[in-house]
């Protein structure tokens, strides 16, 4: 059913599934996350990596306990994309009997993600991000989580990796995304991590979680959207070169010796994490296009 | 075989026993970033496609 092209394995249903889940497993042990009895965010946008995360955080707790879990859903106003995805959350989060928390960029910054990349769209994904970062802090804080869980796949941390080259971001690219959050800071965690993106995928179809889904009409627009088909176009001839980036630069933070990023600060508007006196969110909703954050 | 891509579009392909994954690369489709069904069942991109088969291809990656 699936060639795994990086170990040249093949895999029925029944393995993939395993394998996966023994993954994300090895993956939360690794991390050390999170303690029993934690509150945890599961930041759910209605696609298939949230989907799957929600599903698999859902399992893990029903056969060891201990977790209390809250999915959070983000509304940026996106117009024909976003009202069939929050559809799927709300059935997901139902589905496994999850309590379920939406909030919206209109009601949280004071403006939809429509109206703020008017005539900027090259940049929607950019502001969307920065955006829906701060949203899910918000959300998961009134809601008394200990920590957020996102659905990142090792896809993404490898697009991810690339950008960071491409933007010159040393910063970044030396910054240990393993490393424990700081004290103060919500800590995020990203059971999917190691499982490339084809596999969330799989996983999905084969346990029956999601019907296809539609395109976010910015896709197109993102940086993001050509380090993805740069790396699929290495991934498909050299097999194996997702993981690699990926562990590159974990090797890379780990062993820079001098001149590694000092660690974040708090941005002196919200208190979230930054690297400079205001956090990338506050930067950007001074300059009037939404609301300030609200304070607490 | 019948080919239809991620877009909903259908493409018919001249071809005969041949692995899925030459199929994609003459449609100009990373394998990597679809799912492949043949006749509705999920298979690997190294399966053999025959003439007559029905190929479904699913984009993976659908956000920013």
């Amino acid at each position: 059913m699936y060639l795994q092209r990086a170990t040249g394995r093949h895999l029925c249903a029944g393995h993939l599934a395993e394998e996966v889940e023994g993954r994300v497993r090895e993956t939360m042990a690794a991390d050390g996350m999170p303690p029993g009895g934690s509150r945890v965010a599961v930041a759910l946008s209605g696609g298939k990596d949230s989907t799957v995360l929600l599903s698999l955080l859902h399992g893990i707790t029903q056969e060891s306990g201990g977790l209390d879990l809250v999915a959070i859903t983000v509304d940026e106003g996106i117009a024909g994309y976003r009202e069939e995805t929050l559809r799927a959350a709300t059935a997901t989060a139902a589905r496994f009997g999850v309590p379920h928390r939406t909030g919206s960029f209109a009601d949280l910054f004071g403006g939809t993600l429509d109206r703020v990349v008017e005539g900027q769209e090259h940049r929607a994904c950019s502001l969307c991000g920065i955006l829906r970062r701060k949203a899910l802090t918000i959300l998961a804080r009134d809601e008394g989580a200990d920590c957020i869980a996102t659905g990142h796949n090792l896809d993404d941390e490898a697009q991810s990796v690339l950008m960071n080259w491409l933007r010159g971001d040393r910063d970044r690219l030396l910054r240990d995304p393993l490393q424990p959050g700081q004290r103060g800071f919500l800590p995020r965690f990203k059971p999917l991590r190691e499982i490339p993106e084809k596999e969330v995928a799989l996983y999905g179809v084969i346990a029956s979680l999601f019907s296809p889904m539609p395109e976010c009409p910015y896709r197109h627009t993102a940086l993001r959207g050509e380090a993805r088909a740069m790396l699929n176009a290495m991934e498909q001839r050299f097999p194996g070169t997702l993981e690699r980036v990926v562990q590159g630069q974990r090797t890379l933070a780990r062993g820079a010796a001098g001149g590694i990023p000092a660690p974040l600060g708090a941005c002196a508007r919200c208190g979230d994490p930054a690297s400079d006196h205001l956090c990338q969110a506050c930067r950007l909703l001074e300059g009037g296009s939404f609301r300030p954050v609200r304070h607490r | 075989m019948r080919v239809e891509l991620p877009d909903g579009s259908v493409r018919t392909v001249d071809a005969d026993g041949i692995p899925v994954e030459e199929v994609l690369v003459l449609l100009g489709v990373n394998p990597v970033e679809v799912i492949v069904t043949r006749n509705g069942s999920l298979v690997p991109e190294d399966a053999v496609a025959a003439g007559d088969d029905e190929i479904r291809l699913v984009r993976i990656s659908h956000g920013g």
